[in-house]
Order: C-alpha cells, then structure tokens, then sequence
C-alpha cells in the first residue's frame, strides 16, 4: 500500500473530512480545557467522567435515543453529582472518583450485556471511531468551542486567580463557587462530545496529555494554554490520520501522537522543570 | 475623629457546627497597624476570612470601610478593590506557569468579565511601579512557583501595592520566613504602611515583632480576651489570660 495515495484518498473522503475537522476542534478543545483542569488537579476528575460515560451511552441505547444526546446532560448531571460528594465527603478525592468510576462502568457493561446488538460495536465505545463524527457532532463542537474561549478568554484573570489560591481569588471578590461549577459543566460536555473520536477508556488523556506536556516547556500562563491546545489539535489530526491509514482505532492513534508530543516536551524541557 | 476602615460587631463564625469565633467586636482606625494575636486554633485565621468574605458569618455584623458585608461575603465591588489579603500559605498549586509581573497584574484587575487585552498598558504601568516599590524589578520575568519564600512574601506585597487599597489583611505572614527575611519584610511592610497609607491587621505568632511594629493588638482565643496597645495587651498577666497559665512567650532574634 502507498501511503501517500492511500492519504490523498483518504483525505478525499467526506466522512474522513469530518473527522479531522471534528479531531481538531476536539484535540484543541481537550488542551483548551486540560491546561486549567491539570492545574486544578482535575485530572483524575477527567478520567472518572470518561468511565461513567459509558454508563450514559449505554442508557441512551437501551432507551432507544441518540447516545450523544443522551451522553451530554447524563455528563453534565454526573459530573454535577460527583463534584458535591467530594466536596461532603470525608473521604480521600482518589478514592471516591475511583469508587465512582469503576461502579459505573460496572454497570455499564452490566446493562451491556442486554443489548442484544449495538451497531457502534463495544470495541468503537471503549477506543473510539473516526466514523462515528457526524454533522451534528460537529455542530455540536463548534458551538462549545465559541463557548469555551469566549467563557475562559472573558474570565481568563478570575480563572488563573482561582486556579493560583482560592482563597486569594474570593478576597478579590471573583465567583469561586460559580467559576468551579461552569468549569465543571464544560469540562463534563467536552469529555461527552471528544468520546466519539477517543473512547471511554483513553478520554482523560485527551485532557492530561496536551497540557502537560504544554506546562513542561511554557514560561508564561497565555503561551501555556494556546500550546496545550494546538498541541491538543495537531495530535489529534495526526492520531486521526494514521488511525485511518493504518485501518487502527482513532482513540489509542491519538494518544501514542500526545505520548510522542510529551516525550518531544520532555526533551527540550529546561532541567530544573522536570526536578 | 479618626475615620474607622473596619468595624466588628458581636461576629460569631461557625465551622462545622462548631463556633470557632464567638462574639468579637473591634474597630480599626484609618492607618492604624493591628495585630491579631492567640494561641494555634484561637480562630484567627477563621475571623480574618471572615472578616474578607472568604467564610460565611453566622451572625454579628462587619463593616469595610462604612460598607456592610454580606453573611456570604457580598461587598461592593469599589469597596473589594480596596482590600488586600496575604493568605498565611501561597503554594502555587501544580506549579502554574505564571510570571511575577503576570501574577501581580491580577491583582490590579477588578473581578468579573473582561476583554483580555482590556487596560494592558496601564497595567504594565502599575505593574511596573508596583515592583519597584517592592524591590521586585529583577524578579518580574521569573516564574511565581520558582521563587524562595522570602520573595514570594515580596511579591505578594506587590500584589497588594499594585492598585491603591485602603486595608491589608496579612495571615502569618512571617510563616516559613527565616529572621532576616522576615526583618526584611516587615522593614518593607513597614515603609509601605507609610508611604501608601494602609490600614493593617496581621495574624501574627510573633510577639517581639508585634510589640515593635504594631500600635494595638487583639487577642483571641475564640472570644477577644483583650486588647490595647502592645504594652498592656502583651503585658505577662494579660498573655497567661490568653494562652493559659505558665506561658513563656518566644522571642525571635531579629537582628
């Protein structure tokens, strides 16, 4: 196979279009949204969102509805619910996220198990599907990623303080308790939107692996957050493209492209970073 | 007579159901330098954050500057932009990439939705002037999380010096400062008091400091148990009053 026909060819296709147009907007998206969540030690938080998606995507089966438009208010609602417990619960944050998480996808698979077939296939929810991107996917993207800058670029002082010291940010008088909910709502809609493209399984790395990589050579907070997020989007047309050459799940593609960006961060980091 | 910054009535603050700051009144006049005094868990980082807005008050009442605050720490914005609090541990969290003259702009900046590129040149102007004042130029390009304790103290001063303020509000902060950054930062503290005409009140564990820097002291030990000038409120019998019987207080050798 050559691949450079077999990438013009590809190229050519609409629903590949869709794809990388939909991978894009996503990947910028995730390292728009990781570069504060990694800093809020949202991390795992990510990660808990994206197992328990699996739980909203199987209700929307057995309800007979479209899963992503059951996914995104089942997202918002969980991540709602699970933010209150930590902040009651006594317990340590891992360990609750962890109890969340691998009961939800428990359940999941439980509930799974009933539906006799699915034509997305398990395999598809688990590491993603460049073919699932549909118009209203994209759609859907667009619109929350004007939403996105244009929350966190006209709040941008309030969010940085917030993410510095709390404490500091509410004697300056900015809406803590309001900035963390509508952070937690949008980082809950990215996550359900980016699972089509990257599966349950590997979402938080969507969000962690950008952004990290970003921290470990940014000298300055505005160049930190565009870095995570056009190496958010660059990784994840290229995780797209060799998942569509190489006929490979998009999910795990995107990932080994963060990995090689961090790895590439991990290199030109000055030394006294990575102490 | 002299023009009260803030005034404390009867303010009772619960954590948890519990009541950790009970009946406190106390007022602050304009330029006048308090410190907040008491043994650990007295309440008074409790009734500083309340005093910010940081924690709800259960009942009592403050005022800032003639102005209310909320139960929930509601004051108006004019009045917010005054006030200045230097929290008793500045970690930053995760190592955030962050320059000093980036960090001491947000204080500059008022809360609430603003275009990004909205004010930057008279920022950077105040910004500028604000790390001058604090002995901070050299500092400006460095990353926040990369500095000692000593500067960080110094640039949070510079937080606070950026925009004009009426009242600072410092917890410990002499905490994780070795003597002779601490010297140096109330030396500074002190020249800026002066020239900027704050109104201070500083939690402090410190008492040799407090007796030469400060013109009051409040001592808490949940309730105010006294207060006065620091030769009378520091005096043996009114400290063994709040730190119990047998108290030997510490003294730092400051040089």
């Amino acid at each position: 196979m050559n691949d450079g026909v077999a990438l013009g060819e590809l190229l050519s296709l609409p629903f590949m279009q869709r794809a990388l147009l939909g991978g894009l907007l996503t990947g910028a998206l995730g390292g728009l949204l990781g570069s504060f969540a990694v800093l809020r030690q949202l991390s795992f938080f990510s990660d808990a969102l994206g197992h328990s998606a699996l739980l909203g995507i199987t209700l929307g089966i057995l309800l007979g509805l479209n899963p992503t438009l059951v996914l995104i208010p089942f997202a918002v609602l969980f991540a709602l619910v699970v933010s209150r417990l930590v902040e009651r619960s006594q317990l340590p944050t891992d360990a609750l996220l962890n109890i969340v998480y691998s009961s939800s996808l428990a359940s999941a698979v439980v509930a799974l198990s009933f539906v006799r077939s699915y034509k997305g296939g398990i395999q598809q929810l688990l590491f993603g599907d460049i073919l699932g991107i549909s118009w209203l996917d994209l759609g859907l993207i667009v619109v929350l990623l004007f939403t996105a800058v244009g929350y966190l670029g006209l709040t941008r002082r309030d969010q940085i303080l917030l993410t510095l010291d709390e404490p500091l940010a509410l004697s300056r008088g900015v809406a803590v308790p309001l900035h963390r909910l509508l952070f937690i709502v949008l980082l809950a809609v990215v996550v359900a939107i980016s699972i089509k493209a990257v599966g349950v399984l590997l979402i938080s790395a969507f969000v962690v692996i950008p952004a990290c990589a970003s921290r470990l050579v940014s000298v300055q907070f505005n160049g930190y957050v565009a870095l995570a997020a056009g190496l958010g989007a660059i990784c994840a047309v290229l995780g797209l493209l060799l998942s569509g050459s190489f006929n490979l799940p998009s999910g795990p593609c995107v990932v080994l492209m963060q990995l090689v960006g961090f790895l590439l961060a991990l290199a030109l980091a000055p030394r006294q970073r990575l102490a | 007579m002299a023009e009260m910054v803030l005034e404390v009535s009867d303010l009772t603050v619960r954590r948890e159901g519990v009541r950790v700051v009970e009946s406190v009144s106390f007022d602050l006049a304009a330029e006048s330098d308090t410190a907040l005094v008491g043994p650990n868990g007295a309440g008074k980082s409790t009734l500083v954050q309340a005093i910010l807005g940081i924690l709800p008050h259960h009942s009592g009442q403050v005022r800032v500057l003639g102005r209310p605050l909320g139960p929930k720490g509601q004051l108006p914005g004019s009045v917010r932009a005054q006030l200045a609090y230097l929290p008793q541990s500045f970690t930053v969290r995760n190592r955030c990439p962050l320059t000093v003259a980036d960090f001491v702009g947000l204080g500059w900046d008022p809360p609430g939705l603003q275009l990004p590129w909205r004010g930057s040149e008279r920022r950077r102007q105040a910004v500028r002037q604000a790390l001058v004042k604090t002995g901070c130029s050299d500092l400006a390009d460095r990353l926040i999380s990369e500095l000692s304790g000593g500067q960080t103290k110094r640039v949070l001063l510079a937080f606070c010096v950026v925009r004009p303020r009426r009242l600072l509000v410092l917890d410990e902060a002499q905490a994780g400062l070795d003597s002779q950054a601490a010297e140096q930062f109330y030396g500074l503290l002190f020249d800026l008091r002066r020239s900027e005409g704050w109104t201070i009140l500083q939690v402090s564990h410190d008492l040799e400091m407090v007796r030469r820097t400060c013109d009051g002291v409040l001592c808490l030990n949940r309730s105010l148990r006294c207060s006065g000038p620091p030769d009378h409120a520091l005096s043996p019998a009114q400290l063994e009053r709040v730190y119990g019987r047998g108290y030997v207080p510490y003294h730092h050798h400051h040089r």
